[in-house]
Parts: C-alpha cells; structure tokens; sequence
C-alpha cells in the first residue's frame, strides 16, 4: 500500500516533465538593465530613414562625438554583444523623444507596438470549399485586436512621452492603419485561395498545403485540405 | 472593398479613411498648429503606406501565381517519368508564405500493401493452428 504514494508521485512528476511546456510559466522578473537592453534593440529596428533621422538628431543633441560612437556601435546595441549603459538609453528614448518630430516619434511608437503588444497565433484547418466560416471568428478578432491593442503599463509608465495627447493620437493612426492593413491582406485572400484550389486539382500523389497569413497582430496557420 | 472580405469582417467595422477626418479634427481642437498639421501629414503618410503596401502584395500575389503553375507542370512532368518523389516548394505570397509539399511512393504503397496482406497471412496460420 505504502508503494502507491510514491508511485502516483512519480507519475505525476514525469506526467509535469514531459508535458512542462505547456504549464504557463511564472512572469519572470526582468532587470531594469535587460528591459533597456531590449528597449533600445526595439529602437534600432527602425527603418534605415528613421534611424538616419534619428542619430542626426542624436548628433544635434549630443555632440559629434557621441553620435559616431553610436552610429559604430549600434549594430552591436541591436545584436546583443555591447550593453548600452543607463546613459544611452535615457539620452535615446527619455530625452530624444523631446525633441523629436511627430513622424519619427510615430515610427517609434510603430515599433514598440510590434514588439510590445501581444500577438495572436492561431492554428486552422480548412478546405477549399469552405474556409470563410472557420475564418470569420479568429479575424474578427484579429483586426478588434489591431483597434484595441494598448502597450504594456509598465512601458507607459516608464516612457512618459507616450502619455502625452499628440501619442495618444498617433496611437490611433497606427491601430486604424494596422486594422486597415489587415483588411487590405484579407481582401486578397479569395484569390490565394482560388491559387491553391487550382493547384490542387491539377496535381497527383500526396499533397499537404500550409498558408501561414501574416497580419499585423497575429499570424494564422492554415492547413489547407481539398475534399 | 471586395466581396469576399465584407463576407469576413465585420459590417460594423469602421474603416480608417472615415476615422482619420475624427482624428484630425481632435488634434485641430487640442494641438498647437504645427502639431496638428504634423498628424495630418502623417495620417495621410499611412494611407500612402497602406496603398504601396496593397501594391507589393499584388505583385507578391502575380509571382506566386507563376511560380505554382510552374510547380504543377514540373510535379506532373516528374510523376510520369518516376515513382517515388518529393517536392517541397514555399511562395511568398500577397497574405503570407505558402508551403506545398507534394510526394508520391509507390514503393511505400508496396511495403504497406506486403505488411498488411503479411499481418493477414499469420491471422489465417493462427486461426487455423487453434482450429
């Protein structure tokens, strides 16, 4: 009887190794140093005109000096392998963003958005002659997703610029324009799907078709089957 | 907009030229002048964006369409010529990547047809021996 305690246990332990992935972790616990390790990669994501503009800028603000020492080792910022220290991070997103034009502080804002709010990730199967139905939910709530997405309290709190009335507008442009970029993609679909169908028809042996639909907030895998 | 998509979104949906007028409207009322003609720069900038974007997508979209029709002529071309193959292909397409594998094994059809009739041959050896 004794032996059945310790069996169920060791059940029960290997059921959680085995299967550990899929119990949600605890929120980990980020050091200031790491969070602005990471705000600042976010940053260097920008597009080669916006990041142009933006070491100008730093240049203007910082001096010669301090701008060639970020223009050499931003690569190394953005990979990982130099550490930005607490100065460069308050001088590119605390201060910099003073004095920024709206349309470089949006390209910002479009950034932090990609990387900060959380993505949908959704897994489907459908058939050619009827993927809308299957569809219809998981894009409505995608492109509500794109609408309401918000960024983290703890950003908001420590990015105070985001807080002020022409972001909150700029925040509304990005999340109609990435509602509207995810309707212009689906728009599209009928006919990638029409692509697919024809494919399918005039091809023998085994065939597996997977379309992985990229939108702004989410990507939905589709396995795609032919009755 | 297509068909197609207003059968998949919702009708509520506002769509964002309409909203852009709110948008400028709000910054006229609380932003300086130069402010609010930096939002409307940049709200139009979006709908130049999303416009380029569309048209990238098409061009992704006509690419595509070529590169599976040459994928069918060349699995089909392989299938009278061998029996056993495997194509795997990946198109960047207007919405995403598509990946297509496509494979033929008439040699694992005769393995799995042996197995099955070798499984039916010790069913019949065993139902006879306890007869």
């Amino acid at each position: 009887m004794e032996i059945i305690i310790p069996v169920i246990l060791a059940i029960v332990a290997a059921f959680y190794f085995f299967n550990r992935s899929h119990f949600s972790p605890l929120p980990r616990r980020v050091s200031r140093a790491t969070e602005n390790t990471e705000l600042i990669k976010v940053l260097l994501n920008l597009d080669d005109e916006s990041l142009k503009k933006l070491f100008h800028l730093y240049g203007e603000q910082f001096g010669d000096g301090a701008a060639r020492y970020a223009r050499q080792t931003y690569l190394k910022w953005k990979a990982g392998e130099v550490r930005p220290n607490r100065e460069t991070f308050r001088r590119f997103l605390l201060q910099l963003p003073k004095v920024m034009s709206f349309d470089l502080k949006c390209e910002v804002l479009r950034e932090l958005r990609e990387a900060y709010c959380a993505r949908d990730s959704h897994r489907l199967t459908v058939y050619t002659d009827n993927w809308k139905e299957p569809l219809r939910p998981l894009v409505e709530s995608i492109i509500e997703k794109a609408e309401s997405a918000e960024l983290p309290p703890f950003l908001q709190q420590r990015l105070r610029w985001l807080a002020e009335e022409d972001m909150e507008i700029a925040q509304v442009i990005l999340a109609k324009s990435q509602a509207r970029q995810s309707l212009e993609a689906l728009s599209m679909l009928k006919e990638e799907f029409s692509n697919i169908e024809h494919l399918l028809d005039n091809t023998v042996g085994r065939r597996q078709v997977t379309h992985v639909l990229r939108l702004p907030l989410g990507t939905i895998t589709l396995k795609i089957r032919k009755r | 907009m297509d068909d197609e998509i207003d059968d998949l979104v919702p009708q509520k949906q506002s769509l964002f030229p309409m909203t852009a007028d709110d948008i400028v409207d709000n910054a006229l009322h609380n932003l300086d002048e130069k402010q609010a003609q930096e939002v409307t720069k940049k709200a139009a900038d979006e709908i130049v964006k999303i416009a380029v974007e569309k048209r990238k997508a098409e061009y992704r979209s006509d690419r595509a369409q070529e590169e599976m029709r040459n994928l069918i002529n060349n699995a089909n071309l392989l299938d009278q010529k061998v029996d056993d193959y495997r194509i795997n292909s990946t198109f960047e397409t207007a919405t995403g990547t598509t990946s297509v594998e496509i494979k033929k094994s008439k040699s694992n059809t005769l393995i799995l047809i042996a197995a099955i009739a070798l499984f039916l041959l010790l069913a019949v050896i065993l139902l006879v021996t306890r007869i």
